[in-house]
Order: C-alpha cells, then structure tokens, then sequence
C-alpha cells in the first residue's frame, strides 16, 4: 500500500536533490525549472531501470513489512538519477 | 469493508483529481503551441515563435507534474485495486500499456527534442517535433479514454471461468460507442483550459502594461480557441455524451438530471434545486418543461425514465454529489460560452484590449475550466456507480482485500502533504516562467 507513497517520496528526493546539488556546485545550476525537470526525470529513470535489482517501491514493503536499508538505496539512487542528469546536460552543453 | 472501499475510493480520488489539473492542460496547450509554430512559419514573424517557445516552457512544467503525479496512479491499480486489476487486467492492460509504449514515450522524447533542438534541426523539423508532441498527448488522452470508455460501456470481452475479463474482439475496444463522444469532449474541456491559461496571460500582461505585444497575442489566440471550443464542448461533443448516457446508463441519466419521478408526457430539465434524497423530490426547483425530452430524443413528449423506475442498487451510490457536479459542469460550460463570446465580439469590435473588467474577468476565471473539467470528470465517475465495469463488476468486488482502511488513510494523508508541497513548487515555476514572460531570440 504504502509503495504508491514510495514512489513519491523517491521523485521528490530527486527534485530537491538536484536542485540542492544546483545551488552548492552553481555550474550544474540550469535554472530551478531545468533542475527540477532534470530532477524528475533522472530518478524515475534510474528507479525504472535499477529498481529491478530489488529496491524498486515494492521491494521496500514485501512482504509487508518496511525495509528501511533499502529504502535509503532507493533514495540514494534516486538522487544520483537527477544529479547525474543535470551533470549530463551540462556535459553535452545542451542548455 | 464499506470503510475500505470508502478510503480506497477517497485515495484515488484525490489522487486522481490533482493529477488531472495537468495533463488537462497539456493537451489543449500542445495544439496552441502547434498553431503558434505554423504561423512562424507561414508570417516568420519572431513573436509566434517565442510564444511557442515560452508555452512549451509551461507545458515542460505541467508535463513534468503530470508525470510525477501519474507514477502513483499506475501503482494504486496494483496497491488499492488488486482484484480490479487482477479480473480486467488483460483488457484495461492493452490500452494503459499502449498509452504508454506509443504516447508517452512520443510526447516526452519530442519534447526535449522541441526544447532544445531548435538550432539543431531547423524550423520544419522544429514544427515538426512540436506537431509530435501534440500527436503524443492527444493520443495518450485516446487510450486513457479507451480504458475508461471500456469500464463505462463493455465490449469485446469474454468472462472465463475464473471470472477473468480477457479480450474476445481487440478492435471492439476503439469501436466502442462510447469512445469517440468521450474523446472529443474531454479534448475540447482541455482546449478551453489551456485556452484560458493563455487568454489570462495576456491579460494579466496587458494590465501590468509588461509584454504588451506578447499580451495582446495570447489574449486574442486565447479568445478565439476558447469560444470555439466552449460551443464544441457543449454541441455536438456535451450533446452526443449526455445521448450516450440516456441510451446506455438510464439509471446514472436520471441521476445527474435530477429526476426523482417519470413524468407520463415529456421531461423537464432542471436549472437549479436541491436534491432532497429523505423525501425523493428536488427542494427549490426552476425547471423548464420538456426540453430535456427534446434535447435527449428530439421528441417534446418523449418519457424520459426517473429514479422511481429503477431499483436501489442500479442506482448511483451518491446521487446529490452526481447531480450537483453535474449542474456545476454545465453551468460553467454556459459561463465559458458567454465571456468567450462576449470577448470575441469585442475582438472582432477591436475593442477588447482597453475593457479592463473584461480582461480582469478573463485573469480570474483561470481556476473554472479546471473545475469544470474536473467535474465532468465527477459525472462520469459518479454516474458510474456502484460498478467498476459498468453492469459487469462492482467497486466493493474489485478493492484489494487485505488492505486495510487505516493503511490506505495513512498513505492519503502522506499523499496530501507531498501534493501540497508539489502544489507549491508548481505555482512557483509557473509563476517565475509567466514573469520573466516570452524572450526574444538572440542573434
């Protein structure tokens, strides 16, 4: 049940994680729009792909119970997700 | 269990209801977007270009919400809905994996594609991208309707013997009488949305004396998709849905008009009362007689079947929330047509950009079309109780059974903190985008 709220909380680390990273290294800052879409996009991407290793929001409660080592990979991965992103888009000097 | 079903139905109806104040925007916003590419196009004058610019901006923020909103929605299917999900999976799967395979992942990777490659591709293939984005998000409101058209009016199924729903006929599923209708209308409440956000913008640029070019364009685009749309939404689209309900949802039809009782020769149609389920009548009536006879079936004395003739459990579950969301829809939709057509007329009397209680009227307006969308969403919602699968399946059969309503409250309150603070994070992007206002190129 509690997996919906997972999944949440995992793309609003990614947002303030990205936007955090924004403000401590100014040249991964592309505005708090490019941030926060770099943000959102990035975990869910990362989460999508690597979740499946087994820390994807169902995983976290199976078999109903909490598990909270992996729940702060899926928020560590998560935030890699839009930091890596924006650090991507810097790279490649898109914006 | 009725605490169940109430909290699982509370949950996905606020989760619902927030994530739908964004892709209703998106969809409208992409066409005007695609409008203001092909008039670069065709004039090459700059501004039609940064206004597609500066609302992609806004439609990358909604988008991103719309996304972010939505990844919960897909987990509440198997979360909250297991048994639903479990008995209609092999149908309702086909479309929401369509959605999507060919939607989704074709409006978000042309929309990066329109945001930053620009310079990149050149101005056809920039249209063109534009173009696919709109494709994108039209066609994941297609098969999202599909999904919904399947679980209002069922076709193309077979029941096996573990009670499973698996497809009989594919092509039933885009057949379906109720699809079309439902698209079209749902696609025109969405052009008046984004057609008032970008109206609004104008205004709110023509009375801050800031971006007065600017202003003025989205204020005339605004006008005029807006009042197009306000008369398509209520004819033909509203008209042939509220046919679609009188023929295949009688009972829900009698609901959201209000009557309680069969009149012997032609039914009226209610403008304003208060359902009173104690004594089955409506309290404070104003009521036109024989117009919905008319309006349904063309014939003045046409019988029209009220509540009386259907049993308790045929019926809507919350009837006074069905009728007044209803009535607020249609008001509302009556509403957008009159200041729309009242705009357009001073539009075309070249007056329009110096009435400023109509451009403030315009401003605040903004927050009705969300509403009226969302009611509507309300009606169909509403009207389809007590079933899941309208006739075939009940919402208590489809709840997931071991999860228990203090589970799935607790989880609602999470949700509602986190779409307050995503709430915020919203207004302010949108409103520091709307600020620094469309830039222009730089040579």
């Amino acid at each position: 049940m509690t997996d919906t709220l997972i999944s949440l909380i995992s793309i609003i680390v990614g947002i303030v994680g990205t936007n955090v990273f924004g403000l401590l290294y100014r040249k991964y800052n592309i505005g708090l729009i490019g941030n926060t879409i770099a943000g959102v996009f990035g975990s869910i991407l990362f989460i999508k792909v690597f979740g499946r290793l087994g820390f994807d929001p169902v995983s976290i409660m199976k078999p109903r119970i909490f598990n909270a080592f992996l729940f702060v990979i899926n928020m560590i991965v998560s935030l890699l997700g839009g930091v890596l992103l924006v650090v991507f888009i810097k790279k490649k000097g898109i914006k | 269990m009725e605490d169940m079903i109430f909290y699982d139905r509370l949950q996905f109806a606020f989760t619902i209801t927030f994530h739908y104040i964004f892709p209703q925007l998106t969809m409208g916003l992409s066409l005007m977007i695609v409008y203001f590419k092909w008039k670069f196009l065709r004039n090459k004058i700059e501004k039609y270009n940064n206004a597609a610019k500066f609302f992609m901006k806004i439609f990358a923020v909604n988008f991103t919400m719309g996304v972010i909103t939505g990844i919960p929605m897909e987990f509440q299917f198997g979360t909250n809905w297991a048994k639903f999900s479990e008995l209609t999976g092999g149908i309702i799967g086909q479309t929401l994996a369509m959605e999507g395979t060919f939607s989704f992942f074709l409006e978000s990777s042309f929309l990066a594609l329109f945001i930053f490659g620009e310079k990149l591709m050149g101005q056809k293939l920039h249209f063109l991208t534009g173009f696919l984005v709109f494709l994108g998000s039209w066609g994941s409101g297609y098969f999202i309707l599909a999904t919904n058209a399947w679980m209002q009016h069922p076709v193309g199924y077979e029941i096996l013997d573990n009670g499973t729903y698996v497809l009989e006929n594919f092509s039933a599923l885009f057949k379906n009488p109720w699809l079309l209708p439902t698209f079209l209308h749902n696609q025109m409440a969405s052009l008046i949305t984004s057609a008032f956000v970008v109206a609004s913008i104008g205004a709110f640029y023509i009375l801050r004396n800031k971006n007065k070019e600017y202003g003025k364009l989205f204020l005339k685009t605004g006008v005029v998709f807006g009042f197009t749309a306000s008369v398509l939404v209520a004819f033909p689209t509203g008209d042939w849905n509220a046919k679609n309900v009188a023929k295949y949802q009688p009972a829900s039809f009698a609901a959201m008009e209000g009557i309680f009782e069969t009149e012997p020769k032609g039914a009226e149609i209610v403008l304003i009362g208060q359902p009173n389920m104690v004594e089955k009548k409506l309290d404070n009536k104003i009521a036109v007689p024989n117009i919905l006879s008319f309006l349904t079936y063309q014939e003045w004395d046409r019988q029209i079947l009220g509540m009386d003739k259907f049993k308790k459990e045929e019926l809507p579950d919350n009837i006074p929330a069905l009728y007044y969301a209803y009535h607020i829809m249609v008001g509302l939709g009556t509403i957008f047509i009159g200041i729309m057509g009242l705009s357009a007329f001073f539009l075309w009397r070249k007056k329009l950009y110096t009435i400023k209680p109509l451009l403030w009227g315009i401003m605040f307006l903004v927050p009705f079309p969300y509403i009226a969308n969302l009611t509507g969403w309300y009606v169909a919602e509403l009207g389809r109780q007590p079933y899941l699968v309208y006739g075939l399946l009940k919402t208590s059969d489809g709840i997931s059974p071991t999860v228990s309503s203090g589970n799935t409250l607790f989880t609602l309150l999470g949700f509602v903190a986190l779409y307050m603070l995503l709430g915020l994070l919203f207004l302010v992007l949108v409103g520091k985008t709307i600020h620094q206002g469309p830039k222009p190129q730089k040579h």
